[in-house]
């Protein structure tokens, strides 16, 4: 059992052979990696001969796929390249017009680039503040835990909250902030500017984001070895270039976890606090790419764009994801 | 063996589920959007309802705004389980009246047998709801934009109350801001491009878009960057840029700002009587909405609000029950109380003049002025109100180019232009889509 598994394993590279020289070279690699990985003794769960056990394990997480995501896909994929009522009692396939209008639309245009800005700053600020939050976390000796769930609360805030609470706090005509910024000579007003109000959302989305990240960092921190740390302030490393020679690359691929996971938030989780602070405004100018799914699709009555759209996001976020992979993940450092 | 055991087990709850509802009274639901002060009064309607007769139960269900309410009921009529009866905003006409999915109220009660006086009720009310001169969905809660204002920064300033044209205001508006009376002139309302460039143009005989606002056809295309609209946002625009105006913006309600004594003036829906007599801690009073100096007589002004929508795919003696309901609402006593509890107007001339009767706008003259707005003159082409397919995307549309103005992005030509433009696209999808349902001539 166990030794024909190795076998399948290794033969699975060499049965594609490209050229003769890299075939070889690829096969000692391969067999060279397999082995040890098997040998190390790794546990194999034991089932038991048959499919039967297995697939009754994993139906309950293949039920909620096919409910919750596949079937969900394949209505969005079909509606996409129909024109309906929002009944359903008139229905007509339209091919893709209705990605062609989005393309066409500078509506649509508008929402891609708020969204490419939104995320990208969400995305540094969210991770940047938590580095630093984290960061100091390590030199907090009285209170830390107290510190910690200050820091941990945001999350526990529901969105819809969160977004009200900025948009109060920043209203030009009630906000105190907004007055500490009057008082600054800064002429304030995110229901009429639009870059106010993209700051504005990606202040509150970031704010909201800030602990998820925090704690993972924390965490990783934590696993950076004190040896390290210790060698390092012998040899005369102070606290801010131990963390930025030491615990920063070490925390590589955490970092790089959260900037995913940041992206994914970005994409799809900050529907609410957009809708409570600016409702897409003004002028379009917050209104990102999931807001805009729901208003034309819920709001607006527009299932066939709204299909559409989403589909679209879907594929920006698969290919955001992927890039992500692809040029990141070789530049971080996963060993120890 | 064991799938019979769970057949059975199966019809037997079904039977648990049915058996009751046999029993007793015929239950139908009503997914309504009221929610607050006048979902209390909603419930108030229904269960004097209940109460008149021992036939027929209705449940109000409260089913969040009126997005999540069209969301509901549309969901659920995909699920083959909708509700007997549905409240939906003036928006979403088109949208249920061409659905297939709906039974024309007019067509019920007169089925049921009941009489039902469909001419009693005021035009700018009945045009609305009405598809061919019978009435698609029985008027429930009709407003109408007013001009609310606060008398102490009026009178300080020197003036009696607000004046009837948008010029002589503009004035007024300036002379309370210079006097240093008020920081804010007005304040600008959520639902502006209802009141401030639909109501707008039927008030001023503008029209929106042609084939008489969308009466004639599903061809129709939007005309206003052609009207006084855009000098009615350039207008808008000037006075924000002069702090004449304010934007409550995200957090904060418009109506807040006036109540509160801030802004000096309102316009807003006469629905909002119940709201501002319970927060206002000013001397308020309210007026018509003003109009343009060269536009004499101003016309009626149009209707917001909801129906009741009734929905196919029910059993007939659920209808009966349903009938019920809709006489009761329509009848004068039920539009007289309502009237009065929330400060919609009441849909039948029947029910306004028992009003009056009674003396009861001696003791609350602003809730005269919705009725006699929405009933002065004859509604034309341009009053009637508002047929377009769509309407509230081409709204959104409209609602961001005008937001576009505000930021000083654009001009108010170049916003309106723009606008159309977008709004035609739209209503272009939904004409191919409703391409061969028949409008010709529906008035």
């Amino acid at each position: 059992m166990r030794s024909s598994a190795i076998g399948r394993d290794v033969a699975v590279p060499s049965a594609q052979p490209r050229s003769a020289a890299a075939s070889v070279s690829h096969r000692a690699a391969a067999r060279k990696k397999a082995r040890p990985a098997q040998e190390a003794g790794l546990k194999r769960a034991n089932f038991g001969e048959g499919p039967g056990l297995p697939t009754l394990l994993l139906l309950p997480q293949l039920l909620i796929l096919l409910f919750f995501f596949f079937i969900p896909s394949l209505r969005a994929l079909t509606q996409s390249v129909l024109l309906s009522d929002p009944f359903g009692t008139t229905v007509q396939f339209v091919w893709f017009d209705n990605f062609k209008a989005l393309f066409a639309n500078g509506e649509y245009r508008q929402s891609m680039w708020v969204t490419l800005l939104f995320t990208v700053g969400q995305n540094a600020l969210t991770l940047s503040v938590a580095l630093v939050l984290a960061f100091a976390t390590d030199h907090i000796i009285k209170g830390r835990s107290v510190y910690r769930t200050i820091i941990l609360l945001p999350y526990a805030i529901a969105p819809a909250i969160a977004g009200i609470l900025w948009a109060f706090l920043f209203n030009p005509a009630v906000g105190p902030l907004a007055h500490v910024l009057h008082g600054l000579g800064i002429a304030w007003d995110p229901n009429l500017n639009p870059n106010h109000a993209l700051i504005l959302v990606t202040l509150a989305a970031s704010w909201k984001h800030i602990c998820y990240d925090y704690i993972f960092l924390v965490v990783g921190l934590l696993a950076v070895p004190v040896s390290l740390m210790e060698a390092a302030a012998v040899d005369g490393a102070g606290p801010i270039r131990r963390f930025v020679s030491i615990g920063l690359p070490m925390l590589g691929p955490t970092v790089f976890f959260l900037a995913v996971m940041n992206f994914i938030y970005g994409f799809f989780e900050t529907f609410a606090i957009i809708d409570a602070v600016t409702k897409g405004g003004p002028a379009g100018a917050t209104n990102i790419l999931v807001y805009k799914v729901y208003v034309d699709g819920f709001v607006n009555l527009d299932l066939g764009s709204s299909a559409a759209q989403s589909v679209l996001l879907m594929s920006f976020a698969l290919l955001c994801t992927l890039l992500q992979f692809r040029y990141f993940d070789r530049k971080v450092n996963y060993g120890v | 063996m064991r799938q019979n055991t769970a057949l059975l087990a199966l019809v037997v709850a079904m039977l648990a589920f049915v058996a009751p509802a046999q029993a007793a009274r015929i239950e139908v639901q009503w997914w309504h959007a009221m929610s607050g002060v006048l979902g209390d009064r909603l419930n108030e309607v229904v269960e004097k309802f209940n109460k008149s007769q021992d036939k027929y139960t209705v449940v109000a269900v409260a089913k969040g705004n009126y997005d999540e309410v069209t969301n509901g009921v549309i969901a659920a009529y995909r699920a083959k389980r909708p509700p007997e009866m549905v409240q939906i905003a003036e928006r979403g006409y088109m949208t249920m009246l061409l659905s297939e999915a709906v039974v024309p109220v007019q067509d019920l009660l007169e089925k049921q047998g009941y009489k039902v006086d469909f001419a009693d009720f005021i035009k700018p009310v009945a045009s609305f709801w009405s598809y061919k001169g019978r009435m698609s969905a029985l008027p429930f809660n009709s407003s109408t934009p007013i001009f609310w204002y606060n008398k102490d920064h009026f009178q300080k300033a020197g003036f009696d109350k607000p004046a009837d044209t948008w010029q002589e205001l503009e004035k007024q508006l300036y002379a309370i801001k210079a006097k240093g009376i008020s920081e804010c002139g007005t304040v600008l309302p959520g639902d502006f491009y209802w009141s401030l460039l639909e109501n707008y143009s039927a008030i001023n005989n503008q029209p929106y878009g042609t084939l008489a606002n969308g009466f004639d056809g599903l061809g129709t295309e939007f005309v206003y960057n052609k009207t006084k609209v855009v000098s009615q946002v350039a207008r808008l625009k000037k006075w924000l840029d002069d702090g004449i105006m304010q934007i409550a913006g995200q957090g904060l309600s418009p109506e807040q700002l006036f109540t509160s004594g801030r802004c000096s003036t309102f316009v807003n829906s006469t629905a909002s009587h119940g709201n501002i007599e319970r927060n206002a801690t000013i001397n308020w009073s309210a007026t018509f909405l003003p109009h343009e100096s060269d536009i004499n007589p101003p016309l009626n002004s149009t209707i917001g609000g909801g129906a009741i929508w009734v929905m196919k795919g029910h059993t007939p003696e659920r209808y009966e029950a349903v009938a019920a309901f809709l006489n009761f609402v329509a009848q004068p006593e039920t539009q007289v109380w309502w009237h009065g509890a929330t400060g919609y107007v009441p849909a039948t001339n029947r029910a306004y003049e028992l009003a009056r009767e009674r003396g009861y706008y001696k003791d609350h003259p602003t809730r005269e002025i919705a009725v006699l707005q929405l009933s002065r003159g004859v509604p034309n082409e341009n009053s009637r109100g508002f047929r377009f397919g769509n309407f509230v995307q081409t709204m959104l549309a409209q609602r961001q180019e005008v937001e576009a103005v505000f930021a000083g992005q654009k001009s108010p030509q170049q916003a309106m232009d723009d606008a159309v433009k977008r709004g035609n696209e739209i209503l272009r999808q939904f004409e191919k889509l409703n391409a061969g349902k028949n409008l010709d001539g529906d008035r």
